[in-house]
């Protein structure tokens, strides 16, 4: 185990979010063509508008399992700081806005958005990563 | 933490990648312990010094710094 991408859990961890994310992205396409705009929230519509959450469980749980099986404790750091960066970007904004809402007429965020929100967040903490040790990290 | 990672490992003309695999650790882990981006946990540390067949503190040198507070 040499190189970091080469790291099993690396390649699990890809193996997973391959699948989950082709999957979200079909279940968002089968949604929306099946539930018009503006649709009411009925037994029907929230069933199938909840299919593509499933897969972003299904994502949370592929990050839980790949920062337990990374066996390498400094790109396991890595990985974690990454995590928290993108937490704590994700928090700041979301609170934030939050408070502009409360106060102010800017328009709502959606809360779809804190997950993209978060994965810009990974972005910056891989950049730290960069920046601080000449390493991201391999996810 | 300083350490003697690199000077060990140069005198056996091992790479980072050779002294990485005979840990089971990458060798950005490598790098970053030599260059003290990083301080190993305490059971790789031990792993070190077993390779290395020497004690952890003959590895790992303490922070002058750290001992005079």
């Amino acid at each position: 185990m040499t190189n970091a991408s080469r790291n099993p859990a690396y390649r699990r961890y890809t193996g997973r979010m391959i699948p989950l994310s082709l999957a979200y992205v079909g279940a968002v396409g089968l949604a929306s063509w099946l539930i018009p705009d503006g649709a009411a929230a009925n037994v029907a519509t929230v069933a199938i508008a909840l299919v593509p959450g499933l897969a972003a469980l299904g994502w949370i749980w592929a990050m839980a399992r790949f920062l337990v099986e990374l066996d390498d404790e400094y790109l396991r750091m890595l990985e974690i700081r990454k995590f928290l960066i993108a937490t704590g970007f994700a928090l700041a904004i979301t609170s934030v806005w939050g408070l502009l809402e409360l106060f102010t007429n800017v328009p709502a965020l959606p809360i779809f958005f804190v997950w993209p929100l978060w994965c810009v967040g990974l972005a910056v903490g891989q950049l730290v990563n960069w920046r601080q040790t000449g390493a991201a990290g391999c996810a | 933490m300083k350490n003697r990672l690199k000077q060990l490992r140069a005198e056996r003309a091992w790479s980072q990648g050779d002294l990485a695999a005979q840990l089971g650790i990458s060798r950005q882990s490598v790098n970053a312990i030599e260059t003290g981006k990083y301080d190993p946990s305490l059971p790789l540390a031990f792993r070190i010094a077993d390779l290395f067949g020497a004690r952890i503190e003959d590895i790992f040198l303490r922070d002058v710094q750290q001992q005079e507070a």
